[in-house]
């Protein structure tokens, strides 16, 4: 591994689920990329392919789900690989691990998943030491004593009480934000080198939420952890993460650090995301959110996938996909998926009639002067 | 005001009960001891387990006394003691394998009389056509039902829980074809299959116990993948996976624990249902070979004395009826403690 290199690279991952419906495409072409000791942010609405995502990522993605195409290369070693066989047909590459490697290297001991729901991610027929033992056991190689001493280290350094004691409670006596302390405490336990987490606090309160949140930064300085960090709740990115990738309908719409993503936001999706944060100064009535639900994955809307509800819409929207690139250069790369960047894009945005959108949102003035000017 | 009030204070007692019943609901999914409390609250249940206790203090007794001393009398220092097969009934009261000195056939109960005399004490139930105890020979009966019971339930158990689980796990081919081959099993009549594997492989009671164990595999693979098909898409199972857990462990740890409640409570319930299939098989001269007693052979033995001496038949019949009973009593209650949809 190059010194250079990102501890993670996605590129160009594509999953998809085959139903009688149809192909889903959940994840449509998803690149981006992890550094050591970096919070990575995966945001959209539900249904966005978020999760699917995370999941690709350790090969976790199950019947009728299939990893179809792309690349996930993870300290050297390349996790999915797809190359073009001589029949034209894509086919995994050699170098791809094996499924027992998946499982003997990768899952825990150097990737680990913390899951949405934390009331449903515990075993409720083995005590919550037990899990977390076995789970060190399996990952660490660790002896029964020595697993067990380090279990309840875990516990006590995630902020469980008398952890001796709780050891031998089962997860049902364990309140809901202390089985996410417990779910961290596996993850961390197995001392990996990279933690998905996976709305871990949607299911929490807010006060919850926001003691898992600090004990999450406290100890992703402890242990230089790098996450990625899935999550629908723009505040939450605000608060942990370092890097953003904005999601819709399976493919990454922008892509930036976070100070950029709030202050210079790139695609009116992210935009909208933004506005519809309910404010303490917004009645109901005021609120702003995005108009209409997100298509289906399986026949996704022709161009610019949020076209059909996007304010700035476009003829040529309908018609030119835009892939995400680099659309503002300074400092960190900021890529975006919009054709009004029309210097980086060049499908003639601003000649071509605007859809009519703009009735059913509000349109966001800030983006607006900032897409056009960049124009003139 | 007065009435929203009470309103209120409705609305928070209903809130309480319910908060109640959760509360169980979580407990029954962890619990040996609150399952046992359940049993214990339920009278009908504590029947079962009175009975069954009994049977299984009455059979240990007889397998310690038939098999055990036995085999304790091929060694010299016990055989010296005096040891030898049916020692303890021997000594106390009768042998209930050998023909008495002194013949008294078919006698009736105690307390009643028949053609062939008046009933008696020694024999409180009566004799058989070969003169001996009934009473005695239905306690060292017990050993063989207990033993098949527990014995071709586990077989089946075992086998059927690992089949189902594996089928409902992996899904797909694997799923179709162990399934089918289980039901292709389940399609046969159970007591014609027992027969044909008993007259490929032996008459012996052994036999039996496997051949009936092995019918009754379906029936605990289709209950037990039915649950595992659900179990295995919660959010555990998932972890278990991220983490890297061996596919042998995640079944073994994680997905039988969660789906195990209906085999114990269909387990306690095939126990009753085996005993009553090797009686039938004892019955029909397959499995326990005379002169050993078992009570389906006693009343196969009983058939030709029916009407002059119907007592000879309905002891055999009352301990099968009290056993397989016991069984379906505490498979019942058992039933209730599990489910937390049954309100107490």
């Amino acid at each position: 591994m190059s010194a250079d290199e990102p501890l993670l690279e996605v590129r160009d991952l594509k999953t998809q689920f085959f139903t009688a419906e149809g192909t889903v495409r959940a994840v449509d072409g998803v690149s981006f990329t992890v550094e050591e000791g970096e919070i990575v942010g995966i945001v959209g609405e539900s249904g966005a392919g978020k999760s699917v995502a995370a999941s690709s990522i350790l090969r976790l993605v199950e019947d009728p789900g299939e990893i179809v195409g792309g690349e996930v290369r993870f300290k050297g070693e390349t996790l999915v690989g797809f190359e073009e066989g001589p029949d034209g047909e894509l086919r995994e590459r050699d170098e791809m691990l094996s499924n027992g490697e998946m499982r003997g290297r990768i899952r825990g001991r150097e990737i680990a998943i913390i899951f949405q729901d934390p009331m449903e991610s515990l075993n409720p027929v083995f005590t919550v030491g037990g899990q977390l033992q076995e789970f060190i056991e399996i990952n660490r190689d660790l002896g029964g004593e020595e697993a067990e001493q380090e279990a309840i280290d875990m516990l006590r350094e995630v902020g469980i009480p008398e952890p001796e004691a709780r050891y031998d409670d089962y997860p049902h006596q364990f309140s809901g934000g202390m089985r996410q302390r417990v779910l961290i405490a596996m993850a961390l336990a197995c001392e990996p080198s990279l933690i998905i987490a996976d709305e871990p606090t949607t299911a929490l309160d807010v006060t919850v939420e926001g003691q898992i949140l600090d004990l999450v930064e406290d100890l992703q300085a402890k242990y230089e952890t790098s996450f990625i960090w899935v999550t629908h709740d723009m505040g939450v990115v605000a608060e942990i993460c370092d890097r953003v990738n904005v999601m819709y309908l399976g493919e990454v719409i922008e892509q930036a650090e976070v100070k950029d993503l709030f202050y210079d936001t790139k695609h009116p999706y992210t935009g909208a995301l933004l506005d519809s944060i309910p404010r303490p100064d917004e009645t109901v009535e005021e609120l702003n959110p995005i108009e209409g639900v997100m298509p289906e994955a399986i026949n996704p809307p022709s161009g610019c996938r949020f076209h059909p509800r996007c304010p700035h819409a476009r003829e040529v929207c309908i018609e030119v996909h835009p892939e995400n690139r680099v659309v503002d250069g300074d400092g960190t790369p900021h890529r975006g998926a919009c054709l009004r960047h029309e210097e980086t894009f060049m499908a003639g945005y601003w000649g071509s009639d605007p859809l009519g959108n703009e009735t059913q949102g509000e349109t966001d003035p800030e983006l607006t002067t900032d897409g056009g000017g960049s124009d003139e | 005001m007065a009435t929203s009030d009470t309103q209120s204070d409705e609305m928070l007692s209903s809130d309480r009960g319910e908060g109640g019943v959760e509360e169980e609901e979580i407990e029954s999914r962890v619990g040996l001891s609150y399952t046992l409390l359940q049993i214990q609250r339920d009278p009908t249940a504590l029947v079962g387990l009175a009975i069954i206790t009994v049977m299984t203090f009455i059979a240990v007794v007889a397998y310690l006394d038939a098999v055990v001393f036995d085999y304790l009398a091929n060694y010299s220092f016990f055989a010296n003691l005096g040891v030898e097969q049916y020692w303890f009934a021997n000594t106390v009261w009768t042998h209930p394998e050998n023909d008495p000195a002194d013949v008294r056939a078919l006698l009736p109960p105690a307390w009643t009389e028949n053609a062939f005399g008046a009933g008696t004490w020694d024999h409180p139930l009566g004799t058989d056509h070969r003169g001996r105890d009934i009473l005695v020979r239905l306690f060292y009966g017990t050993r063989i039902a207990i033993q098949v019971g527990f014995i071709s339930t586990a077989i089946g158990m075992v086998f059927g829980t690992l089949i189902g689980a594996v089928a409902g796990y992996y899904g797909g081919w694997i799923d179709d074809a162990l399934m089918r081959g289980a039901e292709t099993l389940y399609a046969i009549p159970f007591l014609v299959l027992v027969i044909a594997f008993m007259a490929a492989f032996g008459r012996d009671l052994t036999y039996a116990m496997v051949g009936v164990g092995i019918t009754t595999i379906p029936v605990f693979s289709r209950l037990i993948r039915s649950r595992v098909v659900s179990v295995r898409e919660e959010d555990y199972i998932e972890a278990a996976r991220a983490a890297g857990v061996r596919d042998r462990n995640i079944i073994l740890r994680h997905v039988i624990p969660n789906s195990f409640a209906p085999v114990l409570v269909q387990a306690t319930l095939q126990i009753g249902v085996s005993i009553l299939i090797v009686a039938g098989l004892s019955f029909l001269g397959y499995g326990v070979q005379p002169p050993k007693p078992s009570w389906g052979q006693m009343l196969s033995n009983s058939r030709g004395y029916m009407l002059p001496d119907p007592w000879f038949s309905v002891w055999p019949g009352i301990a099968i009826l009290i056993t397989v009973v016991g069984f379906n009593l505490l498979g019942d209650g058992l039933r209730d403690a599990l489910d937390p949809r049954v309100n107490n």
